[in-house]
């Protein structure tokens, strides 16, 4: 370990960070208005103000208090219920008891992969979601290591800068999948009505991108890290997640239901083309070694 | 000399201000402690009450082997009726050693082993098993937390003032945590 770092100081950081990322985009959103208002019309300067201030903090406070929501509805995630997820629910019960967190909703996402990832605003309103393939190709103790890792974001405020980071800045690339997915479904007849829709996919599909890119940046992944430790903190048993990510490393393929913006969040990254989001499986397995 | 009696009182309110703090941080880490402490005791108390059924259900089935029945029967009845946290623990030791030796036997057994109500017991005991095992390293967690404040200064200052004391932790032995790790 090059440094040591103090969980209470990770909590303060990670609050500090939520609340400028918010001020920035509140901030961005007038400054958005402003320049609209002058390149339209400048009689109505004050209505627009006004108007995209109030726009700014439905926003804001609409992304802060949804932001799990938002989240699991873009990977499409179901409530997972007790009677049929009995192994689920008895490890993430034992995991907080070792972590003195309490229990977070559980959800399950209809996937081959072996992912799973953790949002919400704070631990008393946090959620876990695990893919079903985790599920089935992991054992017990695996899937033990792979969940004391998402309490490890929970308990570290993790979850709320995390999902702040791809919710409110990745809103727009995860619109333009949603929206370039939809127009798949779409029959040639509709083109002549479409033209709009094409321009405006063709902005969404050149913002995306830079979106994206400034979701990946504001995510440090020294968390993953940091949650890796966490993990054996709470289970002091390194061998099952070093399990689970040599599973994930041979076993794992691309996952295209997940949009890139959100991938971040999760505990291995979704795409393998996408090496920068997360860092190396052996490097994690590395350092989980030497603990 | 009005700038004079306004540091005095910002380094009056400062002071004011650690003692609260430390006093809190001692409460809240006793707090932990006791909860933790009740976890245990809820885990341990769950785990007693779950032993009647599976001997039910182990009667059914298995015939000649009362004195592993008997030996479960009487840990749970030591469990239940030991007083203080570190007897029950110890109690504890025993009822788990016991009903390994059930599980054990219950190999010998398919049709007791296809029993969905034996199966479902079985899943619940281990899971009670985990729960105890992290329930006991949480309240050590908590309790080195709690005696690393009272031994490191400032905090020794304070844990004299407000006389709280280190605590002793529950000693769990290399054996016993390696016990821990049943899997079916």
């Amino acid at each position: 370990m090059p440094e040591r770092i103090h969980f209470d100081d990770q909590i303060s950081r990670n609050k500090w960070k939520s609340f400028f990322l918010i001020s920035i985009v509140f901030i961005v959103i007038v400054v958005l208005g402003y320049v609209i208002s002058f390149a339209f019309s400048p009689d109505y300067f004050f209505s627009i103000m006004i108007l995209s201030i109030i726009i700014s903090i439905i926003y804001v406070l609409i992304s802060y208090y949804n932001s799990d929501k938002i989240a699991l509805a873009s990977v499409g995630a179901k409530e997972a219920k007790r009677e049929t997820h009995k192994q689920y629910y008895d490890v993430v019960e034992a995991l907080t008891i070792a972590s003195g967190l309490p229990m977070p909703t559980l959800y399950i996402m209809d996937s081959n992969q072996i992912n799973a990832f953790a949002s919400g605003r704070n631990p008393e309103h946090s959620v876990i979601c695990i893919t079903e393939g985790a599920l089935d190709k992991l054992d017990r103790r695996e899937l033990e290591g792979v969940l004391a890792h998402e309490l490890g974001h929970v308990g570290s405020y993790d979850i709320r800068y995390m999902t702040l980071v791809a919710v409110m800045v990745g809103m727009i690339a995860i619109m333009s999948e949603i929206f370039l997915r939809s127009l798949r479904f779409r029959s040639s007849n509709e083109d002549r009505r479409g033209s709009i829709f094409v321009i405006l996919g063709l902005v969404l599909a050149i913002l995306a991108p830079i979106v994206v890119y400034l979701v990946q940046m504001a995510i440090s992944r020294k968390r993953e890290y940091v949650a890796d430790a966490s993990s054996v903190k709470f289970t002091r048993y390194p061998p099952g997640l070093i399990g689970a990510l040599k599973k994930i490393k041979n076993e794992n393929q691309t996952e295209k239901k997940i949009p890139k913006a959100v991938a971040p969040l999760f505990f291995a990254n979704p795409f393998q083309e996408l090496a920068s989001t997360h860092p190396a499986i052996e490097k994690r397995i590395q350092a989980l070694e030497r603990m | 000399m009005d700038l004079v009696i306004w540091i005095l009182i910002g380094i009056a309110a400062l002071i004011v201000i650690v003692f609260f703090s430390y006093f809190n941080r001692f409460a809240t880490l006793g707090n932990r402690i006791d909860n933790s402490l009740s976890q245990i005791d809820v885990q341990l108390k769950r785990r007693a009450d779950l032993i009647p059924n599976l001997i039910e259900t182990v009667k059914g089935y298995v015939k000649h082997e009362n004195a592993a029945i008997k030996a479960v029967t009487d840990a749970r009845k030591a469990l239940v009726s030991a007083k203080g946290i570190v007897e029950r623990v110890k109690a504890n030791r025993k009822v788990e050693s016991a009903l390994k030796t059930i599980f054990a036997i219950a190999e010998n057994y398919p049709n007791l082993k296809a029993n969905e109500n034996f199966l479902e017991l079985q899943r619940e005991l281990t899971t009670t098993e985990d729960k105890i095992a992290y329930a006991r390293q949480y309240y050590n967690d908590s309790i080195l937390s709690y005696n690393n404040l009272c031994k490191t200064f400032p905090g020794t200052f304070f844990a004299g003032l407000y006389g709280k004391k280190a605590k002793e932790y529950l000693q769990i032995t290399e054996s016993e945590r390696k016990n821990v790790k049943v899997e079916f």
